[in-house]
């Protein structure tokens, strides 16, 4: 076994994480604004963006942060599929982290600053799709999706067309890459919202005007696109059985629920059963859901799926899946019981109680006190902006949600108040590579916010993975820390893109065993890892 | 109304041949539908017959039938002047003068007629409202499930009782059953501040008034702050630990908390005070669910669908013993519970 490492960094932890532990200044040189344009005519695409990055795009070891943006909505009507995109106002944004902490706009020189006019911005996912060792950036819209191919210099070509990739019309939300048929190549998974236009647009309500339910518009399929090797897709939703289900997809995320080695597509749905795509290790999938026990409430009701993750909480092994929702519903936190199996435990995890009266959108399970228990992070307000006036007692602009996992049940931290806003994307990872994992909001037509973690107590071990016989990235591996899983991807939380490095969180253990089952079918054992580094981890060339 | 025709007919036989022709055609018409023709006829019946108090019933009847209420009034009134034993048309006129919207005119042809849903609707529209429950009460006794009856029985009995809500208020603002008002009308606009505010201000006045923790607790619970609810229902439990529904609610506020053990023994505790109540034994059914006892979460469930089969409730317990089904891999069993799950839900 070759072990290939790369200590980057080695840092003491910091002092003891007081709950929510987070400097949310924003950082010098972010100046992004997201600009959805509500009008009166409430258009649901208005309420729905607001996508984030965490990648390193120029590879020097620091996290960047891109941000997809809304576009221009004007109350004339017939609306026109018409967004000035390229109105400065309305481009997507690359900012580049510099030595200090602060960040650089670079989306003019990355190429990054042409979004037709034809898009109104959504989601985005961020992965290595050909292998050359540089995070490309696939970016969706309500219109014309896009792939974005990182030169390798600094900048992004469109290789949509190339690639075979912009064949979906209509409204698309949150992509993933994963490489379902494990062929070394990232595959590229795109969920679909509703049969929505702007000539189809129209609001809700009688004297009060609201944005329309999801099942006011009929649903829709989503794609998948097989990466073939040579930087060209092929559109397999309805060959692999994706397409064969018409949904209302806002979240999705990967994992291999079933431990047969190939990774599973988990969908958040909008008010109607969640999707549970079962890897058939044959190309096709089948949706079980409700067959495995995670696909409705513990009454048996549809939930409203926004955010999704599909990560190991209670430290079984397995990974657990949950969905955020809207008020009242309460989060859905499906426990992997094995086998394929899921079990509904908002109640006894606490998430429950947490979540009860708000809305969650990006979310994630994240070690944010490094103490071995990941924990929750969720985006949060409600979809409608006036909701306040239909419902007092709810929020349209909302604090997020900070809870500390303490052994499996989910506590709200400690701390000072943080700031009601229109929470959307949410995307994780270490952006100081000081061991303590932060995190970046999108906000609904604001500013985004930085979760800075300030550290907790614990020993961290971040494991960047290079896959060599796997995908370059690694997606799709196992990887268990001291008993710790995580499945390697970058895919989760709502229209986001996480770090693709694999965080863990220690406690006070000191030797660090860490085992890797590689999508190529390699296991890799290091034993007595050193604590609190980035460990640069490359796969074995031979099982 | 069959009565009156067949006096009029009775009568006819001493009557001109000229005022029998009318009769009969007035009444075929009016058998067939053909109301405007029925008039015409009966019109000349009283015209030709001026002194026949049948016949000015059988004119009011036709356009009680066309719907013409208003018109109905003179010549039924005309009738009981000239018979004012004719119970038949006290009946009619009191309906003609309810639906022409005279309701206190209408209350004595409707009593002298006993007619107990015409009755109660007079006087519920007349604003008496205490007699009108009696009286809509007494007629869906004879006519269940009757919609209107129920209809003006809910009004009048939501009336009825903001009358003395009002007075309530008016009278004694201060007082405690006047705050806990206050927090009920509070609370149903979801102003939950503004019911928490009230609530408080009951209890600090009254700390035994019976029902507030409840409804104070309700308010935290709808707004997802199930700890304080638990602090409420627990209070209201304590104070009257006979109270089946006190003792539930905090059994179902454990529960949302995920305190699985203090919630099962709640809602035991509920279900040993009023057996078989259906929300009891689903809670129970989770609760023993998540306390990982199988076997009495599909007893409770199997209770509750022997009292529901098909309500909601129902097809939630087939849903949870779908899951329980499900871990148990009994996958018959599954798949049976979750078609009812789906039967009951498409309904």
């Amino acid at each position: 076994m070759r072990l290939a490492t790369l200590v980057m960094c080695s840092l003491a932890a910091g002092a003891q994480f007081a709950g929510s532990g987070f400097d949310i200044a924003a950082p010098a040189g972010l100046d992004f604004r997201h600009s959805n344009s509500p009008t009166s005519h409430k258009h649901l695409i208005a309420a729905m963006g607001g996508g984030v990055a965490l990648l390193d795009y120029d590879n020097d070891g620091l996290l960047d942060i891109f941000f997809v943006n809304g576009g221009e909505l004007t109350e004339s009507l017939p609306a026109r599929e018409f967004f000035a995109r390229s109105t400065p106002k309305y481009w997507n944004r690359l900012y580049r982290q510099n030595r200090d902490g602060s960040f650089t706009d670079v989306t003019k020189a990355a190429g990054l600053s042409a979004s037709s006019n034809a898009n109104y911005g959504m989601g985005v996912a961020a992965a290595d799709y050909d292998n050359d060792g540089h995070t490309d950036l696939y970016v969706t819209s309500y219109g014309r999706n896009v792939l974005y191919r990182n030169t390798g210099k600094g900048s992004f070509t469109d290789a949509t067309p190339r690639a075979g990739v912009g064949t979906a019309t209509g409204w698309s939300t949150s992509a993933g890459f994963f490489d379902y048929d494990k062929d070394g190549w990232l595959d590229l998974f795109v969920a679909r919202y509703m049969e929505w236009s702007l000539g189809s647009s129209h609001w809700c309500g009688s004297a009060l005007r609201v944005y329309c339910p999801p099942a006011t518009f009929p649903a829709v399929a989503n794609l998948l696109y097989r990466n073939r090797g040579d930087g060209t897709f092929e559109d397999v939703s309805a060959s692999s059985g994706i397409g064969a289900l018409r949904g209302r997809a806002l979240g999705v995320a990967f994992a291999d629920a079933d431990d047969d080695g190939y990774p599973d597509i988990f969908v958040a749905n909008d008010g109607m059963e969640q999707f549970l795509f079962h890897n058939n290790r044959n190309g096709t999938f089948t949706e079980r859901a409700v067959d495995a026990g995670a696909a409705l409430s513990d009454d048996g009701k549809p939930v409203s799926g926004m955010g999704v993750d599909f990560r190991d909480y209670d430290n079984d092994g397995r990974p657990d899946i949950l969905v955020t929702t809207l008020s009242r519903q309460k989060y859905a936190l499906y426990h992997n019981d094995g086998a394929g199996i899921f079990s509904y435990r908002s109640l006894e995890s606490g998430v429950a109680a947490l979540s009860a009266i708000h809305s969650g959108w990006g979310a994630g399970f994240a070690d944010l006190d490094n103490d071995g228990w990941k924990d929750l992070l969720v985006a949060q307000g409600h979809v409608m902006d006036n909701v306040e006036k239909i419902d007092p007692s709810l929020r349209s602009q909302e604090p997020p949600l900070i809870a500390m996992n303490r052994g499996g049940r989910f506590e709200r931290a400690a701390g000072p108040a943080l700031p009601a806003v229109a929470g959307r994307g949410l995307a994780f990872g270490d952006l100081d590579n000081d061991g303590a994992i932060d995190a970046v909001m999108s906000v609904l037509g604001g500013p985004p916010i930085v979760f800075h973690n300030r550290g907790g107590g614990g020993r961290w071990l971040t494991l960047s993975l290079r896959g060599g016989r796997s995908n370059r990235d690694g997606f799709g591996a196992r990887v268990f820390v001291n008993g710790q899983r995580q499945d390697a991807g970058a895919a989760g939380s709502y229209l986001s893109s996480n770090d693709k490095r694999l965080h863990f969180g220690l406690g006070s253990a000191a030797p660090v065993k860490v085992e890797i089952r590689w999508p190529s079918g390699v296991v890799q054992r290091l034993d007595n890892v050193t604590a609190n580094q980035i460990l640069g981890v490359a796969e074995p060339e031979a099982r | 109304m069959l009565a009156s025709l067949l006096t009029i007919l009775l009568a006819a036989q001493s009557l001109p041949p000229e005022v029998v022709k009318h009769v009969v055609a007035g009444t075929t018409a009016q058998r067939e539908g053909r109301y405007e023709e029925a008039i015409v006829e009966f019109t000349r019946v009283t015209v030709l017959a001026p002194e026949l108090a049948a016949a000015h019933v059988n004119l009011g009847s036709a356009y009680l039938r066309k719907g013409d209420y208003a018109a109905a009034v003179k010549p039924l009134r005309r009738a009981l002047d000239l018979n004012p034993g004719l119970i038949g048309a006290h009946q009619m006129l009191g309906f003609a003068l309810l639906a022409s919207g005279y309701s206190v005119e209408a209350i004595p042809h409707l009593e002298k007629a006993e007619s107990a849903d015409g009755l109660g609707i007079a006087l519920f529209k007349a604003g008496r409202l205490i007699e009108a429950v009696v009286r809509l009460h007494a007629a869906l006794e004879k006519r269940p499930n009757d919609p209107d009856l129920l209809y003006y029985l809910g009004q009048a009995s939501g009336m009825l009782s903001k009358q003395s809500l009002d007075s309530l208020q008016a009278g004694h603002p201060a007082a405690a059953r006047t705050h806990q008002l206050n927090g009920e009308l509070n609370a149903i606009q979801r102003k939950l501040p503004e019911a928490e505010k009230a609530y408080r201000e009951a209890l600090r006045i009254r700390p035994e008034l019976p029902g507030v923790h409840l409804q104070l607790g309700e308010v935290y619970a709808s707004a997802g702050q199930w700890d304080k609810a638990e602090v409420e229902f627990r209070s209201e439990a304590r104070a009257r630990p006979g109270d089946a529904e006190a003792v539930y609610r905090l059994g179902h506020a454990l529960l949302e908390q995920g305190k699985v053990k203090a919630a099962r023994a709640e809602l035991e505790r509920a279900d040993g005070l009023v057996p078989a109540m259906p929300e009891t034994l689903y809670d129970l059914g989770k609760a023993c669910l998540m306390d990982g006892d199988l076997a009495s979460a599909e007893k409770h469930w199997r209770a509750l669908l022997a009292i529901e089969k098909e309500t909601q409730l129902a097809a939630q317990a087939h849903f949870g013993l779908a899951g329980l089904y499900r871990q148990q891999g009994q996958a018959e069993k599954v798949d049976a519970a979750m078609r009812e799950y789906r039967r009951l839900r498409t309904r």
